[in-house]
């Protein structure tokens, strides 16, 4: 991929919580790029550093936690260490964030008409029609009548909420908007409409999205690449298609498992026993040999490398020296 | 299967006053909701938030009183209950699991704290110097090591709290498990485990459970039948196969439908609306403005439950009246 | 619906000291906060001098012995007031009085705040309403003059009278705070979860309610034992208190009837004056102390410095 075509470029980047007793490495040593008009979704449990790299990406770190080490450089200005007064031209014009939970970002006691205005006046000098205008143009990409312009957050439902926080992210058309599980606290119909709707707006407008969420089925049909994290490392970074069809990393495996299906014949599942490590306490050498069914000795003592295999980066020692048995065809969804 | 009759409900209602003292208003949680639950089976209760699953439960664990309908438990109604010795046994053979596993337990107190509180008011039979014993063995049934009991909650992880929560649940030797939502706030690895905790416990120890949840492929896995409940009222339930192969409610196949599946090729749902708020409604569907199908009868009156295959109700006009599959959402 | 959780137990949720470990828990915490051990320190130095005084200061406090007005020597470590009392005497031996009425009000006040803020929010409705009408009255008049003319119109032992004036006065601030917190703990799971296991009302309050707002309790506490030093101090020194008590706010009385401080006698004011600063500090630190225990996010931020140990 030449430089042109690529909006972010992620090196090396460890992130640090700096604790009482020790600092505690969330983000450990991650590199990957995003292309233009790409989506990259990012997938992993809870605890896998996943949030806490989206947010040293947009820059919203703060103290305890801090970049410890690595660059983001977006449209080739590395993010990390700038000024807020130089950070704040980028924000919002080319790269925005969509949060997890809409009541928590949206001011409760000020219209969305009020929020939208304080975001166009925070980048530039625009009048009172060209605010309107815009504002009404955004709340129409996303499918809301801007005659709710004038309601509060409280008084849409949490499907227009979190919509409403999309075109809020669009105001500027950003390159690269960032989203944090912005699904997370909707029913299973809203979410599909939401899903659909962010993946409309990205192929009219062209921009590019990180995604990250838990549910890994969620955004199977909407990804270009997918990124499993683990105990703040990549495990494996590919196309979408290529990882559901064939998983190449244990954890992947296991987390593909994981979903029960309302399609097929009803199969017993076994989920990963045990749970992520505490990462002040991270296991001596793959951080996943004590839940993988596949670890041998030398996965107790050798941490693996990313390593590139078939267009995929798997982050496994067997999977790079060939001897990890292909999953059994019964049990596992991929047929 | 079912054999015998654990709980019924018939007509339940519950409405909550809301509004200030200038606008009275009438909130219908729960509206004419009859159905059953046997020994010895998992009924899934499926429905979006706002849907009425969460008030049912609270009926049911007589934390709410309904406004009008029955509950019956082995044939005795709710309502006569008197001492607070019935409740007592009430509560010990239907107890409730909770959503939140970090809000459900006292931070304060050992996890044994809860279990050694229920053997005590729950099982009078057993001396006391036995108690640690029972918790130590209903522990070992849900897969905790007995450590876990001198431990405080922090200490331990979502899924683990779930299990001392279905734990507490079997301490008092239950007939039926409310278990409201226990599966939506942990990581989806840790989610099978708990599910197959729940058909171990119908299977081995008798138990029953009604599962609420608003995941459907979590309540295929685990559940023998399915309740759909929309706005406070019951869409469709039967045999869950049944129901999620032969969908008769529209509302049915769009929750259906919307349910990500990354083996199958995406389905094109153009539904964007959401459930209502059902405030003083009028009679008629509620479902009827989402609806691709919906008839002018849909508009004046409210369908009812009934039966269009074996054990297999619905309550659509469409459907009732239509011989053949309607399909309203692919 | 919020965010999933995983199996990682998350860090120490410190707002939550469980009952077991309480002692541990509050003895490394105060090892590891200066503003802990620095009140805890005073604190203790001013409970040993109160409970032996005799000890510390070999004079006794009200015997006018002494030659009058002399300076600091090592004879007399502060001096002698007019009266040709020691000074360092009365500052030692007026501890005991002090303290008492801090510990007293402080436990005193706490106690009723407890009962009647919780009882409010757990039970609602009508007691309630009641219950905080009562208490708002209460919190409306001005504390002060209140105090003032209680203490002026009681008879009888004085110092009795100034821990009945000051708790009477002081427990509805706290009780609202207990209140409002009791309010927010009231819909949480694990409240809900003891009702419908079968558990009373009552057992709801005490076992599962009030522990788990002990560092409440705890900053409760300090802060009306602090009130308190502050407000007996000042009763006593513009002559409520019983002028033949030692203490230091009779002190401060004395000082200013002789206007100590324009006849070159400082110390007389002064002495006492500090002591109550400096109890009132310590006091003050140990809520700040506790404040941080219990809520991780006021903890000051160590900048990336090289760690101390592992």
């Amino acid at each position: 991929m030449s430089e042109a075509h690529e909006i972010l470029e992620v090196s090396g980047l460890s992130v640090d919580y700096v604790l009482d007793q020790h600092d505690v490495r969330a983000v450990d040593d991650v590199s990957f790029t995003v292309g233009r008009g790409e989506f990259l979704g990012i997938v992993g449990e809870s605890g896998c550093g996943k949030s806490t790299l989206l947010f040293a990406v947009a820059q919203l770190l703060a103290p305890p936690a801090r970049v410890a080490a690595g660059s983001v450089r977006f449209e080739g200005t590395n993010l990390v260490g700038l000024t807020d007064k130089q950070l704040s031209a980028i924000r919002w014009r080319d790269l925005s964030v969509v949060m997890q939970s809409a009541m928590n970002a949206l001011n409760p006691v000020k219209s969305i008409g009020a929020q939208f205005k304080d975001a166009l006046q925070a980048h530039g000098k625009p009048s009172r029609q060209e605010i309107a205008a815009r504002s009404a143009e955004v709340l129409r990409m996303v499918g809301i009548d801007p005659v709710h312009l004038k309601s509060y957050p409280h008084q849409l439902s949490g499907g227009m909420r979190q919509r409403s926080m999309i075109a809020m992210a669009m105001l500027f058309t950003p390159d690269l908007i960032i989203m944090d599980e912005p699904t997370s606290a909707l029913d299973v119909v809203a979410q599909r409409a939401l899903m659909m709707q962010i993946k409309e707006l990205q192929q009219t407008y062209g921009f590019a999205v990180i995604f990250v969420t838990h549910d890994m089925s969620l955004i199977s049909h909407f990804s270009d690449r997918l990124m499993v994290m683990y105990a703040g490392q990549i495990d494996e970074l590919g196309a979408t298609r290529a990882i559901f069809d064939r998983p190449l990393h244990p954890y992947t495996q296991g987390l593909l498992e994981a979903f029960p299906s309302i399609h097929g014949p009803r199969v017993p599942l076994k989920g990963i026993p045990g749970s992520p490590p505490d990462l002040a306490a991270i296991p001596a050498g793959c951080r996943f040999h004590p839940r993988c069914p596949h670890a041998v000795e030398r996965c107790t003592v050798t941490a693996p490398d990313l390593y590139p295999l078939d267009g995929d980066l798997v982050r496994c020692l067997r999977r790079q020296d060939g001897s990890l048995p292909e999953p059994n065809q019964e049990g596992s969804l991929s047929r | 299967m079912t054999s015998t009759e654990l709980l019924r409900t018939e007509h339940l209602t519950r409405h909550f006053k809301i509004g200030g003292v200038l606008s009275r208003r009438t909130l219908h949680a729960v509206d004419d909701v009859s159905f059953s639950i046997g020994e010895r089976e998992i009924v899934a209760l499926a429905g979006e938030s706002g849907s009425g699953k969460s008030t049912i439960a609270r009926v049911l664990a007589r934390v709410y009183q309904p406004t009008s309908g029955q509950v019956y438990f082995q044939g005795k109604p709710l309502s006569a209950f008197r001492s607070r010795r019935d409740g007592l046994r009430y509560a010990s053979l239907v107890p409730m699991v909770f959503q939140d596993p970090f809000a459900s337990m006292n931070p304060v107190f050992r996890v044994q704290h809860g279990i050694l509180r229920i053997l005590k008011l729950h099982r009078p039979d057993l001396p006391a110097s036995q108690r640690l014993d029972e918790a130590a063995r209903v522990f070992s049934v849900v897969g905790l090591g007995t450590d876990m009991l001198q431990r405080f909650p922090y200490e331990l992880s979502g899924g683990q709290r779930q299990r001392v929560g279905f734990a507490q649940a079997l301490a008092m030797r239950p007939k039926l498990i409310l278990a409201d939502e226990p599966v939506s706030m942990l990581d989806v690895s840790i989610r099978i485990g708990l599910l197959n905790l729940m058909a171990k416990l119908r299977d081995e120890e008798g138990v029953s459970v009604l599962y609420i949840t608003h995941d459907i492929a979590s309540a295929r896995y685990v559940a023998d039948r399915l309740i759909v409940m929309y706005a406070g009222q019951i869409a469709e339930c039967g045999p869950i196969e049944d129901v999620l192969s032969t969908p008769k409610h529209p509302y049915t196949q769009l929750l259906l439908s919307a349910v990500p599946d990354p083996m199958a090729p995406l389905s094109q749902v153009a539904d964007r609306g959401e459930p209502p708020k059902v405030v003083d409604p009028a009679p008629g569907c509620r479902f009827r403005w989402r609806c691709p199908l919906a008839i002018e009868t849909c508009a004046q009156v409210t369908p009812v439950l009934a039966e269009l295959a074996p054990g297999h109700d619905a309550a659509c006009h469409v459907a009732q009246a239509g011989a053949g599959q309607v399909k309203a959402f692919s | 619906m919020a965010m999933p959780v995983s199996g990682v137990p998350t860090e120490t949720r410190a707002a939550q000291i469980p009952a077991g470990h309480a002692l541990a828990r509050v003895g490394r915490a105060i090892r590891s906060s200066r503003k802990a051990a620095t009140g805890t320190v005073l604190l203790v130095i001013f409970i040993l001098i109160a409970l032996f005084p005799g000890v510390i200061a070999h004079d006794s406090p009200t015997q006018d012995a002494y030659p009058p007005r002399l300076g600091p020597s090592s004879a007399h470590l502060l001096g002698t007031n007019s009266y040709g009392q020691d000074l360092f005497a009365q500052v030692i031996w007026g501890t005991r009085n002090v303290l008492i009425i801090a510990f007293t009000v402080g436990l005193l006040t706490t106690a009723i705040a407890v009962l009647i803020g919780v009882a409010a929010a757990y039970l609602g409705g009508g007691w309630d309403g009641t219950l905080s009408v009562v208490t708002d009255v209460l919190l409306v008049i001005p504390l002060f003059p209140l105090l003032i003319v209680i203490a002026a119109y009681a008879q009888g032992e004085s110092t009795i009278v100034l821990i009945t004036a000051i708790t009477l006065t002081s427990w509805s601030y706290t009780a609202r705070q207990l209140r409002s917190q009791a309010l927010t703990l009231r819909n949480r799971d694990f409240l809900e979860a003891a009702r419908v296991r079968g558990e009373r009302r009552v057992y709801v309050i005490v076992m599962e309610v009030i522990p788990t707002m002990t560092s409440l309790i705890v900053a409760s506490f300090l802060t009306n034992a602090l009130y308190a030093v502050l407000l007996s101090s000042s009763l006593q020194f513009i002559g409520l208190g019983d002028p033949n008590t030692v203490s230091w706010g009779t002190t401060l009385y004395w000082a200013q009837n002789n206007a100590a401080l324009q006849t070159g006698e400082p110390l007389w004011a002064i002495a006492p004056g500090f002591c109550i600063a400096l109890l009132g500090a310590a006091f003050a630190l140990l809520n700040y102390a506790f404040d941080e225990i219990g809520n991780p996010a006021l903890r000051p931020v160590r900048r990336s410095k090289r760690v101390r140990g592992a």
